[in-house]
């Protein structure tokens, strides 16, 4: 079966690799074929794997996922209602930019911001720096795949001193069946620069999403990322972000994984002197869903701050798995980190495996993790029905008022709104 | 901070005190391993037959395995062809009684400050000791006494001869030959170890013990101990262990089974002190253990306690499965690593049966240039209804170029459970010292009573001389590490 998939993904490669951007590019062409062999050697990652202990792809292997040519018509409702107003758009559609439904009017000249098929085209040397440079091939093989595959993007950089006025939002629509989407995605922040990005996905039909985004933050920069993460109910979502901080540099995350029927996350992080980290998360997975996050964050030099918040809900037969791995090396005297978990089970069938873990090599440090599980508190739920509150209103309340405290770190309103909608919207009944 | 640590360095650096070799005759087998050597040793040991194919299922299923290599350790490999399965001193036919024992071994357990002489312990601290020496048991105290409540406490190898259906019934219950490598060699290859059963309603008069001794070069020790507790008993048992001082690395690969009946208790403690290996790593014990207890009976419970001090490698996970309901299990660690010395250690609860709970606090100290780390996993099932787990996990460094590490795995598929999980990693304050230091104390009095404290919970959990002795092998193991 496996070897039969691997093939698949091997021989229809040079079938579709016309259609991917850079063909006229040849280190590019190099890193693709290297990386192409890197996956055809195992396929996608199993169950034998330690970061893949919990989560199981063998059902993609059920689909033939291929890249689209002509995508089918887009349903405008999901446009509306995720696209948000105030701000920069950018739409992928079938994971190939859509300069019709983006609109960048007003962003600073000095801003470079194109698609990843448009630089590969015009100015191939941009990219060198900077591609396949804060994640490996050998990461794991679905990063192998999306070097091999990606065929669009986003291309950000954001020159020294530069302020962006409104947040950049990236929406990926996904909406031909059996489609394989795979995008790659540079952001750079030059010193003292400040960006706010949220990327969105969304979706209709079974397919493959594979994104892999490689960020660089020079000193003292800030950057902000959200993640919402709500693709169709039969897609499979892979999406690693991999973040290079260099000295005093600030990086929040904030990720919401409402969406897919299965999606696997990778969050990485590393730290330079004294940069400064912010991961936050809630999953939320109904029905049959699994949902998985793995993070890390390696504390390379001294004086780092890394904070780790992620909470976890998980109804009728979903499964959450959740990762946190804080590695601080021998250098990093004076690292200060600390690491929650919480989760949330509703339901008899609902599982989570959760697996924090530190690993330590320098002595003056203050690290600290918690994890708990468990099911909301019987109290709680008396209280709010000795108010004439009946039962399943106030279990909706109460665990809305759990995950809301993860929308509330938020701090851009239009975003804010749309999350507590999804979030009322995912509720039971 | 360099001053301090330096004079951290200087306080690690102890002797171990242990390290002396006895002078004896023994029997040993030559190096190497097949089914021929499997077939001699069953026969040396006069078993019966069900315990040659039960070895031979084992050897042969460990043949098809692979030397496990997850853990976070450094493990230089291991040539089983180059080790002696066997090797014990010469005796006389039978030993009647302690007299016959040979005086050298008894030299050796006195050195060693093991009771093995009943009429001499101090009334009201009795404790029954089996004392196992390389491949097999030499003595075992208050063996008369323990029988008339009706206890078993004997070598394995004579339950196997004297108790085959106790044997047949529960040896690899709880850890099948299939389990892990180490667990599959062991069965292939166990020579002795201790064989106790309490009987309904019995409370053991006394606490059990067994030493265990390597004292021959070039061999490796595999020792198994079975403990079964019928409905209704409790027993409380107490391990120690210690090695001559070698260049070379030895196996050490033990597979412990506790099973627990109805309303029962099994209290395990353990003071692990093998030879860490010197200053620069060179030597030690590889403590490779598999111990796992099966809570198998409704409201039964049993109670891990270990005081991790020794091996230049340290890896075992003292586990339960909580399969009764209402059942507990307990996991109580301390492990120190001192100068190259590497431990991944911990435990797993296994959560069966309903209203189940487990409690973990383990205390990993790490100093010198070891890596300790703690892994550990709480699994609940899908029946378990209101199992509670609550896990800490504390490590202190000592030093700057230790290392600390902290891996727990948490899987939860029933939502009334209700799981916590803390852990923390710190050193010693210059703070703390200060006060210490500032109040009369030296720095190396200092660090040893900020560890004890650091240690307290898992100590008031060890049999009163055990607690006595463990702090003071945490005092020698620590010397010259203070910072």
């Amino acid at each position: 079966m496996e070897t039969k998939l691997v093939s698949y993904y091997s021989d229809s490669y040079s079938e579709h690799a016309a259609l991917l951007s850079g063909q006229s590019v040849l280190w590019l062409q190099a890193l693709r074929h290297a990386a192409l062999e890197t996956f055809a050697a195992t396929g996608f990652p199993t169950l034998r794997e330690e970061e893949w202990k919990y989560t199981n792809v063998t059902a993609i292997e059920k689909h033939r996922f291929k890249p689209v040519a002509n995508s089918e018509a887009i349903n405008a409702e999901l446009l509306k209602t995720y696209l948000l107003d105030d701000m920069w758009n950018l739409v992928f559609v079938d994971g190939k930019f859509s300069a019709e439904h983006s609109q960048l009017d007003g962003l600073n000249n000095e801003v470079e911001f194109h698609n990843l098929a448009y630089v590969l085209a015009t100015q191939p040397e941009k990219l060198e720096p900077y591609l396949a440079q804060a994640v490996s091939n050998d990461e794991h093989n679905f990063v192998a795949f999306n070097t091999a595959w990606f065929n669009d993007g986003l291309f950000l950089n954001i020159p020294a001193h530069q302020v962006l006025t409104k947040p950049i939002q990236i929406l990926h629509l996904t909406v031909s069946p059996d489609c394989l989407a795979t995008s790659r995605n540079i952001f750079v922040a030059g010193k003292n620069s400040e960006a706010q990005i949220i990327e969105t996905f969304v979706g209709e039909n079974a397919y493959l999403n594979t994104v892999v985004n490689e960020v660089f933050l020079a000193e003292n920069a800030n950057l902000t990322i959200h993640k919402l993460q709500s693709e169709s109910k039969q897609a499979y979502h892979f999406g690693g972000t991999y973040v290079k901080q260099q000295p005093h540099a600030r990086f929040q995350h904030h990720n919401f994984s409402f969406g897919a029927l299965l999606a696997r996350t990778d969050l990485h992080v590393d730290l330079e002197t004294a940069a400064e980290c912010s991961l936050n998360g809630l999953y939320l997975g109904v029905k049959r869903q699994h949902i998985d996050t793995h993070t890390r964050i390696n504390h390379n030099k001294p004086h780092g701050i890394s904070r780790e918040f992620y909470k976890g809900i998980l109804d009728n037969r979903a499964r959450g798995v959740f990762q946190g791995r804080i590695v601080v090396a021998k250098d990093a005297q004076q690292t200060d980190s600390d690491m929650h978990n919480r989760n949330l089970l509703l339901s008899a069938n609902a599982e989570v495996d959760t697996k924090p873990q530190l690993e330590i090599y320098a002595d003056d440090v203050k690290c600290a993790h918690g994890v708990t599980v468990g099911q909301l508190e019987e109290k709680s739920i008396f209280y709010l029905q000795s108010r004439g509150i009946n039962i399943a209103t106030a279990r909706n309340i109460l665990t809305f008022a759990f995950a809301n405290e993860m929308v509330e770190m938020v701090s851009i309103p239009t975003l804010k709104k749309l999350l507590a909608t999804k979030l009322l919207n995912l509720l039971p009944v | 901070m360099s001053t301090t640590n330096t004079e951290i360095e200087n306080l690690i650096g102890q002797e171990y005190k242990q390290g002396f070799v006895t002078e004896l005759e023994v029997d040993t087998f030559p190096i190497g391993l097949d089914e021929d050597v499997i077939r001699k040793l069953s026969k040396v040991k006069n078993e019966p037959e069900f315990m040659l194919e039960y070895r031979l299922k084992a050897f042969r299923h460990w043949q098809t395995m692979e030397n496990p290599n997850w853990a976070q350790l450094n493990i230089e490999p291991i040539d089983y062809q180059a080790i002696s399965y066997y090797s014990a001193p010469k005796k006389k036919e039978k030993l009647g009684s302690l007299d016959e024992v040979d005086p050298e071994l008894l030299e050796t357990y006195k050195k060693l400050g093991i009771p093995l002489d009943e009429q001499k312990q101090l009334a009201g601290v009795e404790i029954a000791v089996d004392a196992v020496f390389d491949s097999v048991s030499v003595a075992t105290t208050f063996k008369g006494k323990l029988l008339d409540a009706g206890v078993i406490f004997c070598p394995i190898s004579e339950a196997i001869k004297d108790y085959p259906e106790l044997i047949k019934q529960y040896l690899s219950s709880v850890v099948t030959v299939q389990d892990n490598f180490f667990a599959a060699l062991n069965a292939a290859v166990f020579t002795d170890g201790s064989f106790v059963y309490i009987p309904k309603g019995v409370r053991c008069p006394m606490e059990l013990s067994t030493y265990f001794r390597i004292n021959a070069s070039n061999t490796g020790q595999f020792e198994r101990t079975l403990i079964i507790a019928d409905e209704g008993s409790h027993v409380s048992y107490l391990e120690g262990c210690s090695a001559p001082q070698r260049d070379e690395n030895q196996l050490h690969a033990a597979v412990v089974e506790l099973i627990a009946l109805k309303d029962s208790e099994i209290k395990y403690s353990t003071v692990q002190n093998w030879y860490p290996g010197d200053k620069n790593g060179k030597g030690g014990i590889y403590n490779f253990v598999t111990k796992r207890a099966d809570c198998r009976g409704d409201n039964s419970k049993v109670s891990w306690t270990q005081v991790e001090t020794g091996s230049a490698i340290t890896w075992k996970y003292p586990s339960c499965v909580l399969t009764g309901d209402n059942s507990v299990g307990e996991f109580y660690s301390v492990a120190l690593t001192n100068n190259y010395q590497q431990a991944d250690t911990g435990t797993k609860m296994i959560h069966i049966g309903k209203n189940t709970s487990s409690t973990i606090i383990s205390k990993g100290i790490s100093a010198g240039r070891a890596q300790n780390t703690y892994r550990g996993l709480v699994k609940v099932l899908k029946n378990a209804e209101n199992a509670r787990n609550y896990t800490q996990c504390d490590s202190l460094l000592v030093g700057d170029k230790c290392g600390a590490h902290t891996f727990p795995y948490i899987e939860v598929k029933q939502p009334t459970a209700q799981v916590e999980h803390e852990a923390t990693t710190s050193k010693i304050s210059e703070d703390q010292l200060f006060f210490c230091q500032q109040r009369g104390l030296s720095a190396e009095d200092a660090v040893s009573m900020i560890v004890n404290g650091f240690c307290k919970e898992v100590f008031k959990e060890l049999p009163m001389e055990f607690a006595v002795e463990a702090q003071a092998l945490l005092g020698i193991s620590l010397e010259g590490s203070v910072g």
